[in-house]
């Protein structure tokens, strides 16, 4: 009795031709159909065919990897010799989990498509058949295998002749497919299991409604676990528990696809990635439980010893040698105050690496995507501090100073006598010290980042013990003190030699800004070193004049230095700005941007418009920009069609935006409105779900409606 | 030298932790079987541990699933379970439907569709609660478990190596199960011993 459902139920019959089968047949539970993507094929053509499957309520059938259970639809296609049927093109399934059971498939419809290639010898004017043998298990509570035979004869035609639009299913079967990811993947496998990352993908977690990593092959991960996952900085983290066939990091892959789910402006909208990547160690598995104390001490050793080389970095040594050539001088003065200036300069470096430490903290637990030398990150700090250094050195080959006993403005606050002098020597240490870190401190200040705030506060301290560490132990012991030469004429020229490594500084610091803010930021940064140079000459020229010179000398120096900074900070602002626009511009220059005068302009002539209405937090429309709108196939259909592609960015909730979407029904974004060419013409909303096709196919359906017209 | 990195390891890592605590342990090939204890068709109950020193087969099953249908139509489970019974080996039936469940069955159905079907497992448990199924994890039927006489599971899996509900894929599939109780006999570890098993869902309540 049970053996009866094996037996396929044809019902319908619905195909022209009488002597091919039935292009569709159905099941209690299943409407098959054979569908293809043209309705003749030519010699040669490489089309698209499959089956389209509509499944009662509550019912499902399966992708390739159906999970705990189930089985994978299979359709073998019979075809005339030369033809050959590609793979199944599996669209990006659904989970279906019953108790403890978790499958992998499709509800209530789902089109399998292979690509068919048509033998170059097929004859015009013949039928070029389609035969497919498709076996599938449904299943609601209870499972049925089930099978039928389709068939489809399409014409054959001459090269260059019409091939027909064929069925609008597969557009759709087109637009459900996975598509590669856009950002790059990878896959660390480590005592945690498996953890799948996204990085550099610009999203927002708001708008993700759900995202489930569904693995190509049986045994990969535990199916019915769950898939804890953690989004933010534009990175997307899964942690999947391993299955009895996991990868391994020696030479295994990933494969399958990740699924995305997020709310669209007509609901929640899925998209699959591809996933095929290969599995490599975790780095640092996240501190292993047993032997913190002795990743701790390592740390605190290796930050204690980084700080020690911080003193020989370019940046650092010339400060610290004045201070040093200034102990040399006062050494044999007062012991004591000579060991007190030690120590306030110690305070100083480790008030200001408890002050970062701190900040880094704060910025950790805000979720902020930062990492050390994270303030190098803004244009205006690396200007800033670029600026610092070039004063240093002006003042360190002697263009100016400050006040009278003191000889230059790196030491402006480092030889002042008192101990407020020591301890912000030991804070400009710090500053121009950073830059410098990175590089050096990366594996402790790596592991200080992973921890709480107390160790990462610790390690920071150590840091800064060890940049104090050489001026302390020389303060503090006078036997150290007598190693150092005697002062004397030298001393100045050293001092001026030492001008140059904080110039070299400063010049990598402003290529550093043309990286980040583009070249006219070069020029703003030059220009203002040359009105700080400017200021100070004028400064120290006219301070040994008279009251009134004086004076006015101080006030032009000043205003220079003002012009300086806030030249300086306007112009890389701007410039920073302006970069910022022509990369997202010249990415896709292809594009302009959206306002309704040029839409009523455009339209006014009659021309054709593509709009694209977008935002910075919305995946869909990002993907849909990368994986369609920014392909060739789609530039290329745009400019043959003399089509102007308009983008409305609405990350700002924008208002003229916000009407435009109102107009076509939609509260959020994405939206695609192609108005065909002709004044009159009425636009056509596009689907959600973009693939070069179906946006070619819409501009080819449109062009086509037009000219029948 | 990014923050996000270690730091996501670290929040990610205690999240999958208490996760993983909350999940049920599996079954893991080579390790010892975890034991239960059921009713059987003939009324009395069946232990695991009471089996010590003898091979144990369980096969999840459900008469009304195809893929059960597949496999005792053709004989393929039957002659596995005269084999194995001949050789001295406890082979179990384990029917975890719920009440109202499809394969729910009471110990007279299950004898007599044994006899049916000309099948001679050495009992047949009964798990209406899925307390045995939830155990082993058992997804599927049909799917296998195999225990060794030192009480430690050496196999589990599926039946054989061609997914699908066609008789005559049988012939040209290789068979997981009796390849494993081979090797067993032979004294030599099982080279496949954790298989996809494919099947229909096991009807476990709710």
């Amino acid at each position: 009795m049970l053996i009866l459902r094996f037996i396929p139920i044809a019902l319908l019959a619905l195909t022209c031709d009488a002597d091919a089968g039935p292009s569709e047949a159905a099941t209690e539970q299943v409407r098959a159909q054979l569908i293809a993507s043209v309705d003749a094929v030519r010699p040669g053509d490489t089309i698209q065919a499959g089956v389209h499957q509509e499944i009662i309520p509550h019912w499902h059938t399966y992708w390739i990897n159906p999970g705990d259970s189930g089985l994978a639809t299979r359709i073998d296609y019979d075809l005339p010799a030369g033809a050959t049927a590609g793979p199944i093109q599996w669209p990006t399934p659904g989970r279906i989990t019953l108790g403890p059971v978790t499958n992998y498939g499709y509800e209530h419809e789902v089109t399998l498509l292979s690509s068919i290639k048509v033998p170059e010898d097929a004859i015009v004017g013949g039928v070029f058949p389609i035969k497919a043998k498709v076996k599938w298990l449904v299943c609601e509570e209870i499972c049925i295998p089930q099978r039928v035979e389709l068939a489809l004869d399409l014409p054959v035609v001459a090269p260059g002749q019409d091939q027909g639009r064929g069925s609008e299913l597969v557009g759709k079967a087109q637009a459900s497919l996975p598509v590669a990811s856009p950002w790059p993947v990878s896959v660390t496998s480590g005592n945690n299991g498996l953890t799948l990352r996204i990085t550099d993908t610009g999203l927002q977690p708001d708008n993700i409604k759900n995202i489930w990593f569904y693995p190509s092959e049986w045994g990969r991960i535990v199916h019915n676990a769950d898939q804890p996952r953690l989004v933010g900085g534009g990175t997307i983290e899964l942690k999947l528990q391993p299955g009895d066939d996991a990868p391994t990091a020696s030479g295994g892959r990933l494969n399958g696809v990740l699924a995305v789910t997020e709310n669209g402006s007509d609901g929640p909208v899925t998209r699959g990635f591809i996933i095929n990547a290969p599995v490599s160690a975790a780095a640092v598995d996240s501190a292993p439980a047993a032997e913190p104390d002795l990743a701790l001490s390592s740390a605190l050793i290796l930050a204690l010893l980084g700080g020690v080389i911080l003193n020989l970095m370019p940046c650092v040594f010339p400060v610290l040698s004045i201070k040093a050539l200034s102990l040399a001088k006062h050494a044999h003065q007062n012991p004591l105050q000579t060991r007190l200036h030690g120590l306030a300069y110690t305070l100083g470096v480790l008030f200001s690496f408890a002050l970062l430490g701190s900040l880094l903290n704060v910025l950790k637990a805000s979720g902020a995507q930062i990492g050390w030398g994270f303030q190098f990150q803004s244009p205006l700090f690396v200007l800033a501090v670029a600026y610092l250094m070039f004063a240093v050195g002006l003042s360190l080959s002697g263009v100016f100073s400050i006040g009278g006993s003191v000889t230059s403005i790196g030491s402006s606050l480092a030889e002042k006598p008192g101990y407020t002098g020591s301890f912000f020597t030991g804070v400009l240490a710090t500053v121009v010290a950073t830059p410098c870190t990175a590089p050096l401190m990366g594996a402790a200040i790596g592991f200080a980042l992973a921890q709480p705030p107390l160790v990462l506060l610790a390690v920071f301290l150590s840091l800064g013990l060890g940049l104090a560490l050489p001026y302390l132990l020389l303060s503090l012991w006078p036997f150290l003190q007598r190693c150092l030469p005697k002062p004397g004429l030298w001393m100045e020229r050293v001092k001026q030699g030492l001008a140059f490594p904080m110039y070299a500084a400063a010049v990598w610091l402003v290529w550093v800004l043309a990286q980040q803010a583009g070249n006219d930021s070069v020029a703003v940064a030059l220009g203002g070193m040359v009105t700080i140079a400017f200021a100070a000459w004028l400064y120290e020229s006219t301070k040994t004049g008279g009251s009134a010179v004086r004076h006015s000398g101080e006030g032009l120096a000043a205003l220079a230095l003002a012009v300086a900074l806030t030249g300086g900070y306007f112009g890389v602002e701007a410039s920073f700005a302006a970069k910022t626009r022509s990369s997202t511009a010249s990415a896709d220059n292809h594009w302009e941007p959206y306002s309704a005068e040029r839409l009523n302009a455009l339209r006014a002539e009659g021309k054709p418009v593509f709009l694209n209405f977008t935002a910075a937090w919305c995946i869909s429309c990002l993907v849909n920009e990368k994986v369609a709108l920014s392909q060739r196939s789609v530039i290329d259909a745009f400019r043959q069609s003399g089509i102007t592609y308009l983008k409305g960015d609405w990350t700002n909730r924008d208002v003229e935006i916000t009407r435009i979407l109102a107009k076509f029904g939609r509260s959020g974004v994405p939206l695609y409105v192609y108005y065909p060419g002709g004044a009159a013409a009425s636009p056509v909303v596009l689907p959600q779900i973009l693939t070069p096709a179906v946006v070619t196919q819409f501009i080819k359906a449109s062009a086509r409606a037009v000219s029948q017209s | 030298m990014f923050l996000n990195q270690p730091y996501r390891s670290a929040i990610m890592g205690l999240a999958f932790a208490l996760a993983s605590t909350a999940a049920l342990a599996a079954p893991v090939v080579s390790q010892p079987a975890p034991v239960f204890s059921g009713t059987a068709a003939d009324g009395s109950t069946v232990n695991l541990a009471g089996l010590r020193g003898k091979t144990v087969v369980l096969e999840w099953t459900n008469h009304e699933c195809p893929f059960v249908v597949k496999h005792y139509e053709s004989g393929n489970i039957p002659n596995l379970q005269k084999d194995a019974v001949a050789k001295g080996i406890v082979w179990l039936q384990v029917i975890s439907s719920a009440p109202g469940k499809q394969g729910y069955i009471d110990g007279e159905t299950a004898k007599k569709l044994n006899a049916d079907r000309g099948a001679t497992p050495t009992n047949t448990v009964f798990d209406p609660d899925g307390k045995i199924g939830n155990l082993y994890e058992a997804t599927n039927t049909p799917q296998f478990f195999i225990i060794n006489p030192e009480g430690v599971l050496v196999y589990k899996g599926g039946i054989d190596s061609i997914p699908s509900a066609d008789i005559e894929d049988i012939a040209k599939a290789e068979n997981y199960v009796s390849a494993a109780l081979a090797e067993l006999a032979a004294g030599k570890p099982v080279t496949k011993s954790s298989t996809k098993p494919y099947g229909c869902t096991v009807k476990y309540s709710g």
